[in-house]
Order: structure tokens, then C-alpha cells, then sequence
């Protein structure tokens, strides 16, 4: 019984997928994040995003601060799980943090310019650094940059949804909703029951 | 051509109605029953196996329907099957969210599935504290019916022997999980009790109903029926013995009334076609959920029921009570700091619980009167919902996330509200819904002891955490808001006399003797326990009164 359930919940889900990527307009790496789907997916090359809300000018600073975020690197980051066009689509999507969105990335961009000359993303990755400290460490904030870190804010609660959505950010977790169980799983450390003699294997 | 006539007419197919159904036909009377929406098809309306990123929003929702969203299983995962087209208003200073799934099976869809029996201590409050009255009901009398449902849908547990909490007959036990351990050694050193759920849900096959393959998306449906819903376990057997014709989309109006004041019939609009249409039966099962089932009484107004049908006592639509939930305290286990990642929501919800410790010995021993029970909940989330305490970006911040995966945990109160004349249901004089129907006005406040409830959990959860080794981070700062919990109980009260109640100890109406109400609208109070199987438990003893009163005549000839 249990393998033919899970044989069929197998269709179903290679069924959903195949639905969702025809209704997904230019979300090519989220093609990508679908699994399963087989090399076909795999073999498209991406094409360049055009984004439904954000100008181009937005969308890459959108890009860029995803990536300061979530970056790539011994994993994956939140440019491979798609996430500058989950937060198109979304922001897109719904009028009531357009607003916000659209005058934080420019806020962004007016700081970046008072303060180095240039556009944000044109700022070494060392200054872009130094520019979002202040708004993202408790015991760097400043006065002044209430706009700004509740933008940061924002754009960091976006990339999380994104990127903890996507199957790039499940395995990243090592999130066990990828997994089926046989059984009720058991807490393996009966010896040891404050668990006070574990030893890490993360961070 | 003669008016066809069935036996009896069920309005509602969740826990109550449901039950009705299945008892009724068991017995071999026809039934008519009536669903306010359509059946749902699981394999499209529960999106339970979807990833996050096979859905348009990311299991998020379409951020335009935020404004209409009923809830936190209003969601992606099972879209349009929930209430929308019939409202509700609320008298100023109310606050109530009223999630309804007017799918064929209601809100057994998605339950929560925590089952845990009434006791002693529940029906004989009254006389224990002082505050109110007594069920009319003993423990004794309904513990044969509660066997009965569990062997019925299968409930997980331990026995336990708490004085609160009765045990049944149950299926093996969840296993318990890391968090749990951990929390247990911190209860016990605070001395309070940490057990396993009563879960209604599968652990090993049961009475032809798959074992639960631990997928964790119970509240999204379950596309093989492991955990009871009316769907999976009572309507098809009821549909293949000829004697249920169930009607969808038929949204209830009112209750049709003879020359001599007795139910007749229901009559009810058609959501798709918006006509009026009349269905008779020689009796009538009002099953559609307290506030919903107080509207529909209260609707049918007559020359005979001036007040609404059943309504002699004014009772109807009195003392609704509710369970307040809130998040008494939330943090996280170092213990659990960079461990590899674990499988703790195989049952999605609940795997344990902290059943109500206060007031057993002595019912003054607190500052407030009866108790609340405590859901524990942690580990490994499908989503890093504590992103917002970790501070930061960048690769640390990845780290950091994944480091804190495994050690999260939270407490949820389940506490419930006292009966009071202050809170109920009646009609807006003014608003009616799309079919032309008033709409029901929601009076309601948290009273003062279950506020104090509120404030108990928080420092007692802050401690047993604490003790547990944990960091306690914060607790909510408002309980959530009424009707949240989906736990609503009173409006058509049962007691021995009718001229405060509602209906007899049978929930048989006083005033129609072919009218019963088969929800938790008939209880006294809501108990630190959850409402679903003492639903059907007590409806299953009030079908079995109802089989036998159609046995000896009594509704007419069958």
C-alpha cells in the first residue's frame, strides 16, 4: 500500500510541476529548482529575465542585494534559487509594498551616490558591505536610517521567502519535507535525554 | 404528486453532521443531507504534495486575497474551498475571524486532529467552582459513545491517568522527537505534565483506513484519508446504501414549520442557481456549526416561533464561547545548535502536549477558575520562521540559519472562555448575504479569567523552557484573535430545563421535538480540550435517542 501511495504522490507531483512551469511566465530558474523533471529543464538555457514590476535600473540593484544576503557559496545562493524574480513577482503582484519597495531601492541608490558617487551596484563589493552594516547589526545603527533599514528589512524578509521556498533553499536545510518516512521518526539520543553531549555538525 | 418526505434532513456534513449521516443511515432511514458548498476533490482542491515552488505564490497566496483570507488554512494549498460569499458582522469593540470550509466535509478536512476526551472534572465544573452549571450529562453516561468513536476514526495516544484528561482506547503513539525530550526534562523539573497528543491519526492501519505516511502536510487535506475527515470515513459507506441523497451547494435558510409548530422541512437557496428550494423530513439535524447553526434557528421565524424556531428560552445564539490562542512563549534549544536536520513535523502539528495541570486538586488554587492545556511545538519547520531573529546578512547569515534549523520551539495556549451573557450571536438587523439571507452579528470578548489564563502560560512556558536549557526569546503580545482557534462551542446550550436551555440532555430541542442539534453548539463551555471528538460523541448518543424515537413512532411513520 505505502509504495503504491508514494509511487502515485510521485505522479502527481511531476503532473503539478509540469503545470506549473507552463503557467510560469519567464521563470527560468525556477525551471531550474523544479527537480525531477528530468535533463530536459535542465539543458534550456536561461534566458534574460525581463521583470513585470521593477525597472531594469532596480531590478539589478533587486539582484544584487538578494545576492549580499543569501550569497552563493560553498552553496548555492539566492541568485540560483530564483529569488530577484520571486521578488519581481511579488512585489508585482501586490500594490501594497510597491510603494515601499520602489522608494527603499531608490533611497538605496541615493545613499550610494552620496556616499561613493555611484550606483549601488556599481560600488565594490566591499563598500556595499560597509553600506548595509549599518542597517542589518543592531550596534551599527544609525539615526537617520529609519527609511533604510526598514527597506533592508523588507528586501531581507523577500529574499528569505524566496529562497527558503525554493528547492535550492530546501536542500540547503537539508529540509526533511524532501524526504518520505516509513515510520514516526525517533529521537535517536534515548542515553542522553537534555541532550546536553551533542556534537555540531552545522555552522 | 405527493410532496416526498425522507426521514430526516442534515444540515451540515462536518464532525456533526457527518456522524448524523453515517448513524442514520446505518439504521436505515433516508436521510437528505445539505452542504453549503461542493464536494472537494483531493487530488485537486488539497495541494498537500506540492512543493512550494510548484505553486504560483510559494504556498504564500495570492497577495491580493490577504484582505478575504480566513485564516492560516486558508491558504495556497486549499484555495476555494472556503467560505467567502456569506459574511458576517460584528457589534463595535468585537473582533472574530470565522474560517468556515464549506466543502463537503467541512472543516473535518483540516482539522488539527488533537482528540482528547471531556472529563469528570469538565461536565461537573460548575458544581466544583461555583461559575455557571453542570452539564446535565456524567462522564460515565458518554464514555461508552466515546469508545466508540475511537474505535471509529483511531486516536494515537498513551493512557495517562491525569485527573483532566480520561483515557480511551488508542493506536500506538507518535514517536517523541529530540524537542521533546528536552522539553519533557524541562516539564518535569517544573512539574509539569509533558505527554503525547491524543491524535487522530493513523500510526498503523485501522478498520480499513490506510496508516499515515508522515508527509506532514495534514492541514492541507490528506489525499489517502490517514487521519479521520467525514469524506474518507463516514459519507461514501453512507452514499452506498441508498439512503443518503446529499445535496450540494445548498446553502440553509430556515426550517420549515407545520400547523403545529414541528419541523417539517429545511428550506434552502442554491448557490448556483440562487432559487429557493423546500426539502421534507419527519425530522431535522441542525449540524452546521455554532454560529452558523444559531443563524439558521434563529432565521426561521414563524407565527409559531416569533423569536426563531426552538427559541422559547431566548438561549439561542447565548454563551458562545471560544478557545483563545496565543503563542505564550517562543526561542530555541541549544542543545540543538548545528545538529543535522530532523523530520519533527511528520504530524504537522501536534506530537505532544501539556495537558491542564491547574486547579486539580483544589479548583481555587490559581487566580483564575478551571485550566488550559499547552501545545509544544518545534524543530524543523518546512519554513525558517524564526529568519526575523537572526540578525544580519551574507554567508554568515546562511549559516546561522541552517545552525539554527533544528532548535526552535514555541508553546500555544489552548484556553478556554467562559460562558457569559455578554458574548453571543444574533442577527444583523440590516445585513443580509448574496442569497438574501441576514447574516449573523458576532458579540464577543475574552473574559477576564481566560485572560488571566493567558498571562499564567506565558511566565509558566517561560520557565518550563528556561528549565529545559532553552532561550527564551519573546512571547506574543496580543492572544490571537476570536475564532481563531476554530473551537467555537455554546449558542443552543443543552440542560434539563427548558426554560434555559436549548435543548434536552439528547440535543433534542425543547420546544420541536423533531429538531436536534448535532454541534458543539449544544455544550456548556469548551473545556481546555479540543471540540471535534466530543462532537461527535454526543452526536453519536443523540442519533442513537433519535433512531430509537423513530423505532417507536414517534416522528411519524418511517
Amino acid at each position: 500500500m505505502a509504495g503504491q501511495g508514494i509511487e502515485r504522490r510521485e505522479v502527481l507531483r511531476i503532473m503539478a510541476m509540469a503545470a506549473a512551469a507552463a503557467t510560469f511566465p519567464g521563470f527560468s530558474r525556477w525551471g531550474f529548482a523544479c527537480g525531477h523533471v528530468g535533463n530536459a529543464a535542465t539543458q534550456i538555457k536561461p534566458a534574460t529575465y525581463q521583470p513585470q514590476f521593477f525597472s531594469a535600473k532596480e531590478y539589478a540593484l533587486v539582484d544584487c542585494l538578494a545576492d549580499l544576503i543569501i550569497p552563493r557559496d560553498a552553496t548555492p545562493g539566492a541568485r540560483d534559487a530564483g529569488v530577484p524574480e520571486f521578488i519581481d513577482f511579488m512585489v508585482w503582484s501586490d500594490p501594497a509594498i510597491q510603494y515601499e519597495f520602489r522608494t527603499g531601492l531608490t533611497w538605496m541608490n541615493a545613499q550610494a551616490e552620496r556616499r561613493g558617487g555611484k550606483l549601488f551596484v556599481e560600488l565594490d563589493s566591499k563598500a556595499q558591505i560597509a553600506m548595509l552594516e549599518p542597517l542589518a547589526y543592531r550596534e551599527k545603527f544609525r539615526d537617520g536610517d529609519e527609511d533604510g533599514r526598514a527597506f533592508f528589512r523588507l528586501m531581507r524578509e523577500y529574499t528569505v521567502m524566496g529562497f527558503y521556498t525554493s528547492e535550492v533553499g530546501y536542500k540547503d536545510l537539508d529540509n526533511p519535507a524532501l524526504k518520505f518516512y516509513a515510520e514516526s521518526p525517533e529521537c535517536p539520543h534515548k542515553d542522553d535525554p537534555e541532550h546536553r553531549h551533542l556534537t555540531p555538525v552545522n555552522g | 404528486m405527493p410532496k416526498k418526505i425522507c426521514d430526516v434532513i442534515v444540515i451540515g456534513t462536518g464532525a456533526g453532521g457527518g456522524m448524523a449521516i453515517k448513524t442514520l443511515c446505518d439504521a436505515g432511514l433516508k436521510v437528505c443531507a445539505l452542504n453549503a458548498g461542493r464536494r472537494a476533490d483531493p487530488e485537486k482542491d488539497f495541494r498537500n504534495h506540492r512543493m512550494p515552488w510548484e505553486m504560483k505564490y510559494r504556498s504564500f497566496g495570492d497577495p491580493k486575497r490577504k484582505e478575504i483570507s480566513y485564516g492560516y488554512m486558508d491558504n495556497e494549498y486549499t484555495q476555494d474551498v472556503w467560505e467567502h460569499d456569506v459574511g458576517f458582522t460584528t457589534a463595535p469593540g468585537t473582533k472574530w475571524m470565522w474560517p468556515r470550509c464549506n466543502a463537503v466535509g467541512g472543516k473535518t478536512n483540516f482539522w488539527g486532529r488533537s482528540s482528547a476526551r471531556f472529563g469528570e472534572i469538565d461536565f461537573r465544573a460548575a458544581s466544583l467552582d461555583g461559575y455557571d452549571i453542570d452539564w446535565p450529562v456524567t462522564y460515565d453516561e458518554i464514555a461508552p459513545y466515546y469508545t466508540r468513536v475511537e474505535k471509529m476514526i483511531g486516536v494515537a495516544s498513551t493512557v495517562q491517568n491525569r485527573p483532566s484528561n480520561t483515557d480511551g482506547s488508542y493506536l500506538p503513539p507518535f514517536h517523541y522527537r529530540c524537542i521533546d525530550r528536552i522539553l519533557e526534562a524541562g516539564a518535569n523539573k517544573v512539574g509539569i505534565p509533558y505527554l503525547p497528543d491524543r491524535i487522530a491519526q493513523l500510526t498503523v492501519e485501522h478498520e480499513g483506513h490506510p496508516a499515515c505516511h508522515f508527509c506532514g502536510n495534514c492541514t492541507t487535506g490528506c489525499d489517502v484519508g490517514a487521519f479521520f475527515s467525514t469524506p474518507w470515513f463516514f459519507l461514501p459507506k453512507a452514499e452506498a446504501s441508498g439512503n443518503l441523497e446529499l445535496r450540494t451547494n445548498a446553502v440553509a435558510k430556515n426550517i420549515l414549520v407545520d400547523e403545529n409548530g414541528r419541523a417539517a422541512g429545511v428550506a434552502y437557496i442554491d448557490r448556483k442557481t440562487k432559487q429557493e428550494v423546500e426539502v421534507y423530513g419527519r425530522a431535522v439535524v441542525v449540524a452546521a456549526s455554532c454560529v452558523e447553526s444559531a443563524r439558521i434557528l434563529l432565521n426561521s421565524k414563524s407565527r409559531q416561533w416569533p423569536a426563531g424556531m426552538a427559541n422559547s428560552s431566548r438561549q439561542v445564539g447565548r454563551n458562545l464561547c471560544d478557545h483563545l490562542y496565543g503563542q505564550s512563549a517562543s526561542g530555541y534549544l541549544p542543545q540543538l545548535l548545528g545538529q543535522p536536520s530532523f523530520p519533527d513535523h511528520v504530524s504537522d502539528t501536534t506530537i505532544a502536549w501539556m495537558p491542564r495541570w491547574q486547579n486539580l486538586k483544589n479548583p481555587h488554587e490559581e487566580n483564575f477558575i478551571r485550566g488550559y492545556s499547552v501545545y509544544p511545538d518545534g524543530g524543523c519547520t518546512e519554513f525558517p520562521w524564526y529568519a526575523d531573529r537572526v540578525e544580519g546578512f551574507g554567508s554568515s547569515f546562511k549559516r546561522e540559519m541552517k545552525r539554527r534549523y533544528p532548535a526552535p520551539v514555541s508553546f500555544g495556549v489552548q484556553a478556554p472562555s467562559l460562558p457569559s451573557a455578554t458574548n453571543y450571536v444574533d442577527l444583523d438587523p440590516e445585513v443580509k448575504d448574496p442569497f438574501g439571507i441576514p447574516v449573523a452579528r458576532l458579540h464577543f470578548q475574552w473574559d477576564e479569567n481566560v485572560m488571566k489564563m493567558w498571562e499564567h502560560s506565558k511566565q509558566t512556558c517561560a520557565d518550563l523552557l528556561r528549565a529545559a536549557g532553552g532561550e527564551f526569546e519573546s512571547s506574543a503580545d496580543h492572544p490571537e484573535m476570536p475564532g481563531f482557534s476554530l473551537h467555537e462551542t455554546g449558542t443552543c446550550r443543552m440542560g434539563n430545563d427548558p426554560k434555559h436551555f436549548v435543548t434536552n440532555r439528547f440535543g433534542q430541542t425543547h420546544d420541536v421535538p423533531n429538531l436536534y442539534i448535532c454541534d458543539a453548539s449544544v455544550f456548556l463551555n469548551c473545556t481546555d480540550k479540543t471540540t471535534t471528538l466530543s462532537i461527535l460523541a454526543f452526536t453519536l448518543r443523540t442519533c442513537d435517542h433519535m433512531v430509537e424515537k423513530f423505532r417507536r413512532g414517534e416522528h411519524g411513520s418511517a
